[in-house]
C-alpha cells in the first residue's frame, strides 16, 4: 500500500516542491496551508507521515503537533518537521511536544525522501 | 518547435543543404515557403474586408475563433489580382516579428505536395533583370520543372508598416 | 493553468509575500507596539528566506535573513520596533524584489548599503547589538570518529515516549542491518509486569554487533532524531566486551521476528508492508511563469456544472442528428436543444468573466506604499483611506490602471497637498486627506481620487490655455470646460518642476489610458477644498455590449456604452448637409462621418440612411451608417499584430453566423470628426 504523506506548510512553493518530490518516491500526498488545515486533514484521514512547516500563519507547527499528539489514533504516527532554525531550542521545543524528527531548509529532494523513506521504513 | 525565422532573412538549409518547404502557385509562378512554418492548408473562407489597411492585406477572416490577416502576394510581386478558382486555397502560417508570433494566411491559387528544395540549385537573386523588389526574394531555386521562389515575407510586411505609401489610413480619404 | 514548476510558484509566492511584508510594515508604521503585525512581518521575511533558500536564490535567503534576525529580536522583545526599522526594512523589501527579479546592476552595493543602515537601526535601538550572524547555516552532523575498520558493538535504549512520538524502533534495527551484518540482542530485563505495561512505551533495550567497515556517522545517522535524550553507547567492536548480561540472545540478522515478538502491540500495527513504488511521475517541462488568478474553488465548480450540462445537451445533440430521436419531434427537440445551448453558453461566460474578476483591494494596496513614500519626500503629512475595496474589476484592467492611478495620486500628494504649515494656516489640519474608493454602477466601476488640497487654480489653467491657443484670451468657458484642459497633452500647471512631477507623463496620457481600456475621466475642484478625479471604466475588456451596423457590405461593431442615440438621416438633411458634414442636435452643431466614404465601399448608399451619434466627454460625432442591424453581444478579439496602423479599429468580434465584424475604435473616430470640425471651421 502506498504511504500517505501529509505535508503542512504555508509556502505553496514548499509544498509544490515537496509533492513533487514524494509523489515521484511514490508516496501519496495531501496538502495543507496552515496547522488548522493540518488538524482537520489529519482528523478527515490517518496518515503514515505527516511533514510539517513550524512557523505559520492561523496555528503553528507546534501547537499542531501538540493538538496532533493529544488524540490516541496519532500515537505512532511520525512527525517530521521543517525549520530553518538550526537552534537547538527550536528543535528541543518541536520534540518535547512530540515531534519524531526533522529535515533543516534548505534540503534537497533526496534529503526529503531520505528521511521519509527513514521513518516509514518504506 | 524548429522554427525558420523569416525576420532574419536566412533561410536555414539543414546539414545536407536540404530544405523541406510547401510549394504553391500564384500566377504562373512557384513560391515555396518552409514546411516547419505551415499551420494548416484551407478551401478559401468567407473574407471581411478591412478598410484603411494595406491592400496586400486587405481582409481578415475567422481561423478557429482568431481574426488572422489574408495575404495576397500577388500584389508584392507586380500579379495582377486574380479571381478565386476551384484550386484556390489558403495557406495558414505561423511567423513572427519583433517578438511576437502571429499567424497569417496566404491566398494561393494552388497548392502542391511537399518538397525538398537543394542548396547547390540556390541562387540569390540577382541584382538586376528582376521585374520584382529584389528584397522581396531570399533564393531562386532551380528545379526540373523550372524556378522556385523563396519570397522574404519579413521583408515583404515590413515593407507595409514601414512605408506611408503602403498603409493608406482613413485620414487620407477624408479629404 | 496548473503549474508544475515550484521555482514558477516561488516566484508567485514570493511577490505575495513582499506585498504582505509591505502592508504589514505599512501598519506597524502607525502602530509600532502590535505584535500579530510584528509576526505577520516576521513570517513572510521568515518564509520568503527559507523557500528562497530552497530554490536558489541564495543571495535573496541572505539577504532576508538579516531583517528576520532584526525582526526576530523585535518578535522576542529584544529591541523594539522603530520608524527607522520600518524605514530600512521598507527599502531592503524593495531590494528583495530586485534580488528575486535578479535585474538591476550593483545588487550587492545595494544589499551591503541596506544591511548598513539596518545595524544602524539596531544600534539606536539596543544598548547590545547583535552581531548580523550569517545566513543558511547547515547543521553539521558532528562527526566523532573515522570508522572502525571491523565494527562496532552499539547498546541502546529509546526513551520512554519515543514509540508513541513516531520513533518505530524496528526501522533502526532494519537502518543498522543495511549498514552490515548484525547480530541483535533484546534486553528485556526492565520489561514491567504486564498490569504495569503501557503498551505506548518502549520497555526494551537492545544490544547490537555491528560488521563491516562503518563510520562512527552512518551509526548516528541512523539515531538522529533520539540522539539527544536515548541512552547508547557506541564502541569499536576490537575492544568490546563479548557477552551481554542479562540478555535474550536472538539469532543473526533475520531476528527482528523474535524482536517482534516481545515488542509491544503497538509496534505489530505499524504496517511494515514493501513500499509501493510507482514510476516517478516527473514533473513535465515548467510552463513560462505567466500572470495567475486566483480562482474561489466554488467558482470553479460553478464551471463545472455548466460544463456537464453542456455535455449532456451536446450528447442530446448527437442523438437528434444520428436520427435515432423519432422524426415528427426532430424539429421541435432542436429548437428546444438550441434555446438550452443559448442558456448555457450565456451562463458559461457569465461564470468565466466572474473568473477574471478580481477586487480592486489588490490595486489599491500598492498605493499605500506610494503615499508612505510621498510623505517623506515632500514632507507632507498624508493620511490616505479606501473605501469599497470588494469593488471586483477584470484582472487585465486593474493592471493597465494600476499607471495611471499612480500618476493621480502622486499629483493629488505632490500639487494638490499644501504642506503642513499651509494647511494650518487655512485653518485646516495639517494631515492631508487623500481618499480612493471605488464602487460598481451598472455595467461600470467608478473609481474616486479625492484630495482636500488647493485644488486646481483656475487662473493659472486659464493663463496656460491661453499660451497654448487652446482659448482665445476673451473667449467665455464654462468652468467645467477649464478644467478638462489640464488633459491637454503638454499640459502641466506646476509652478516649479519637483523631484516628484515632470516625469514626463502628463494628464494627457493618463486620459488616453482610460480612454483606451474604454473608460472615461472627469475631474472637479473646489478652490480651497480639493480636487476629485472620477474614473469610470467597464467591467471587462473582453466583452461589450454592442451594436451592428451594416455599411456598405461590411458589418461593424459600435461598443453600445458610446453610442448615445440613433437618428434616421433625412432625405432633407442629407441634401441639406451636403457639402458640409453637421447635423443639428438639439440646438447643437454636431460633426459627422460618412462611414461609406471613410471605409470606401464603392456601393450605392442605401436610401435611407442612418445616423449613430457617439460621444466620449462631452465629444460627440455622428456616423452615418447603411444599417443599424441591432445589439449584439460582443466578444472582443484583437486584430493582428500587421494590423496594428489601422487605427481605426479596435478589435474585431466572430459573428453569429461565423463572419468577422471590426469594432470601432471610438475615440479614434471622434478625434477623427473634430479634426474635421476644426478643418471645416478653419475653412469658414
Amino acid at each position: 500500500m502506498t504511504a500517505a504523506i501529509l505535508t503542512v506548510d504555508d509556502s505553496p512553493s514548499l509544498r509544490m516542491a515537496i509533492r513533487i518530490a514524494l509523489t515521484g518516491a511514490g508516496y501519496d500526498v495531501t496538502e495543507a496551508g496552515d496547522g488548522v488545515e493540518g488538524l482537520s486533514a489529519a482528523a478527515a484521514k490517518k496518515f503514515d507521515l505527516i511533514i510539517t512547516d513550524l512557523n505559520m500563519p492561523n496555528m503553528d507547527g507546534l501547537t499542531m503537533i501538540r493538538e496532533l499528539r493529544k488524540a490516541p489514533e496519532q500515537a505512532g504516527v511520525p512527525i517530521i518537521f521543517l525549520t530553518t532554525e538550526s537552534d537547538d531550542a527550536m528543535k528541543q521545543q518541536a520534540k518535547a511536544v512530540g515531534a519524531t524528527g526533522w529535515l533543516v531548509k534548505p534540503f534537497v529532494p533526496e534529503q526529503l525522501i531520505k528521511v521519509s523513506r527513514k521513518v516509514l521504513g518504506r | 518547435m524548429p522554427q525558420a525565422n523569416p525576420a532574419q532573412s536566412a533561410t536555414q538549409w539543414d546539414a545536407e543543404g536540404h530544405l523541406e518547404v510547401l510549394t504553391f502557385n500564384l500566377g504562373e509562378e512557384t513560391f515555396a515557403l518552409e514546411a516547419t512554418l505551415v499551420r494548416e492548408i484551407l478551401d478559401l473562407l468567407p473574407e471581411t474586408r478591412v478598410p484603411g489597411a494595406a491592400p496586400l492585406l486587405g481582409s481578415v477572416v475567422n481561423f478557429r475563433g482568431k481574426i488572422i490577416p489574408i495575404a495576397d502576394l500577388r500584389l508584392a510581386f507586380a500579379m495582377p489580382a486574380a479571381e478565386a478558382t476551384l484550386d484556390s486555397r489558403i495557406v495558414v502560417i505561423e511567423t513572427e516579428t519583433e517578438g511576437e508570433t502571429f499567424q497569417i494566411g496566404i491566398r494561393t491559387d494552388k497548392v502542391h505536395e511537399v518538397a525538398t528544395l537543394s542548396r547547390d540549385a540556390s541562387e540569390e537573386p540577382p541584382a538586376v533583370g528582376m521585374r520584382w523588389r529584389r528584397d522581396f526574394v531570399r533564393e531562386l531555386v532551380r528545379r526540373d520543372d523550372g524556378v522556385v521562389v523563396l519570397p522574404d515575407l519579413a521583408a515583404i510586411f515590413r515593407s507595409l508598416t514601414g512605408g506611408a505609401d503602403a498603409a493608406a489610413g482613413p485620414s487620407s480619404t477624408l479629404h | 493553468m496548473s503549474l508544475q514548476d515550484p521555482v514558477a510558484a516561488f516566484r508567485i509566492e514570493a511577490g505575495e509575500l513582499l506585498d504582505q511584508i509591505e502592508q504589514g510594515l505599512l501598519d506597524l508604521g502607525h502602530r509600532l507596539d502590535d505584535r500579530d503585525l510584528v509576526d505577520e512581518v516576521f513570517r513572510g521575511l521568515h518564509t520568503l528566506k527559507g523557500s528562497g533558500a530552497m530554490f536558489g536564490f541564495d543571495a535573496l535567503a541572505e539577504f532576508t535573513h538579516h531583517c528576520e534576525t532584526a525582526f526576530d529580536r523585535v518578535r522576542k522583545g529584544l529591541a523594539p520596533a522603530t520608524q527607522e526599522l520600518v524605514a530600512v526594512i521598507l527599502s531592503a523589501r524593495d531590494h528583495m524584489r530586485a534580488l528575486i527579479e535578479g535585474n538591476g546592476s550593483g545588487l550587492e552595493a545595494t544589499g551591503a548599503a541596506i544591511l548598513a543602515e539596518l545595524q544602524a537601526a539596531i544600534d539606536g535601538a539596543s544598548d547590545s547589538p547583535p552581531a548580523v550572524e550569517p545566513a543558511g547555516a547547515v547543521p553539521v552532523v558532528p562527526v566523532a570518529a573515522a570508522g572502525s575498520g571491523s565494527g562496532w558493538r552499539l547498546s541502546f535504549r529509546l526513551p520512554a515516549d519515543a514509540m508513541a512520538n513516531g520513533t518505530n524502533p524496528l526501522m533502526l534495527l532494519d537502518e543498522l542491518r543495511e549498514l552490515g551484518e548484525c547480530r541483535i540482542v533484546a534486553r528485556t530485563d526492565k520489561v514491567p509486569p504486564l498490569a504495569d505495561l503501557v503498551p505506548t512505551e518502549c520497555h526494551i533495550g537492545w544490544d547490537v554487533e555491528l560488521r563491516g567497515d562503518i563510520s562512527r556517522a552512518d551509526i548516528d545517522d541512523v539515531f538522529i532524531f533520539v540522539m539527544d535524550d536515548m541512552e547508547l553507547s557506541v564502541t569499536p567492536l576490537e575492544v568490546a566486551a563479548d557477552d551481554v548480561p542479562g540478555a535474550a540472545p536472538v539469532a543473526g540478522a533475520d531476528g527482528s521476528a523474535a524482536v517482534q515478538g516481545v515488542a509491544p502491540p503497538v509496534l505489530a500495527a505499524i504496517d511494515s508492508a514493501a513500499p509501493g513504488k510507482s514510476p516517478a511521475a516527473t514533473p513535465s517541462a515548467a510552463p513560462k511563469s505567466g500572470e495567475s488568478v486566483r480562482v474561489p474553488a466554488e467558482r470553479l465548480d460553478e464551471l463545472m456544472d455548466r460544463v456537464g450540462e453542456l455535455v449532456i445537451v451536446q450528447s442530446r445533440l448527437s442523438q437528434l442528428a444520428s436520427g435515432q430521436a423519432s422524426a415528427s419531434g426532430n424539429e421541435l427537440a432542436l429548437r428546444s436543444i438550441s434555446e438550452e445551448i443559448e442558456r448555457l453558453a450565456g451562463e458559461l461566460r457569465d461564470t468565466m468573466m466572474v473568473l477574471r474578476m478580481v477586487p480592486v483591494a489588490s490595486l489599491f494596496s500598492r498605493f499605500r506604499r506610494l503615499v508612505h513614500d510621498l510623505a517623506r519626500e515632500t514632507g507632507k503629512t498624508i493620511a490616505l483611506s479606501t473605501e469599497g475595496e470588494t469593488t471586483e474589476v477584470d484582472k487585465t484592467m486593474i493592471e493597465r490602471l494600476a499607471d495611471p492611478m499612480v500618476h493621480l495620486i502622486r499629483n493629488a500628494c505632490d500639487h494638490g497637498l499644501e504642506t503642513p504649515q499651509d494647511r494650518l494656516a487655512a485653518g485646516k489640519p495639517a494631515a492631508g486627506q487623500v481618499h480612493l474608493s471605488a464602487h460598481q454602477a451598472g455595467g461600470e466601476v467608478l473609481i474616486t481620487i479625492r484630495d482636500d488640497g488647493r485644488g486646481i487654480d483656475r487662473e493659472r489653467v486659464r493663463a496656460k490655455a491661453e499660451v497654448q491657443g487652446l482659448i482665445q484670451p476673451d473667449q467665455a468657458i464654462s468652468d467645467h470646460d477649464l478644467l478638462q484642459m489640464i488633459f491637454h497633452p503638454g499640459f502641466s500647471t506646476a509652478a516649479q518642476v519637483t523631484n516628484l512631477s515632470g516625469r514626463g507623463v502628463g494628464m494627457d496620457v493618463v486620459k488616453r489610458t482610460i480612454e483606451s481600456l474604454r473608460g472615461t475621466i472627469d475631474v472637479t475642484s473646489k478652490p480651497g477644498e480639493g480636487s476629485t478625479v472620477v474614473l469610470r471604466i467597464p467591467l471587462t475588456l473582453a466583452i461589450i455590449d454592442g451594436l451592428l451596423v451594416r455599411v456598405g457590405e461590411g458589418r461593424y461593431v459600435i461598443p453600445l456604452g458610446a453610442v448615445e442615440e440613433c437618428l434616421e438621416l433625412s432625405l432633407e438633411e442629407h441634401l441639406r448637409s451636403r457639402g458640409r458634414s453637421f447635423i443639428t442636435l438639439r440646438d447643437r452643431l454636431v460633426p459627422f462621418l460618412r462611414l461609406r466614404e471613410i471605409f470606401d465601399t464603392g456601393t450605392r448608399p442605401d436610401p435611407h440612411q442612418k445616423i449613430v451619434v457617439i460621444a466620449t466627454g462631452a465629444e460627440r460625432v455622428g456616423l452615418v451608417v447603411d444599417q443599424i442591424i441591432g445589439s449584439h453581444q460582443t466578444v472582443i478579439k484583437s486584430m493582428s499584430p500587421l494590423h496594428r496602423d489601422v487605427a481605426t479599429f479596435a478589435g474585431a468580434t466572430i459573428l453569429g453566423d461565423g463572419g468577422v465584424a471590426l469594432i470601432l475604435d471610438v475615440v479614434q473616430l471622434v478625434t477623427l470628426g473634430q479634426h474635421q470640425e476644426e478643418r471645416l471651421r478653419a475653412a469658414g
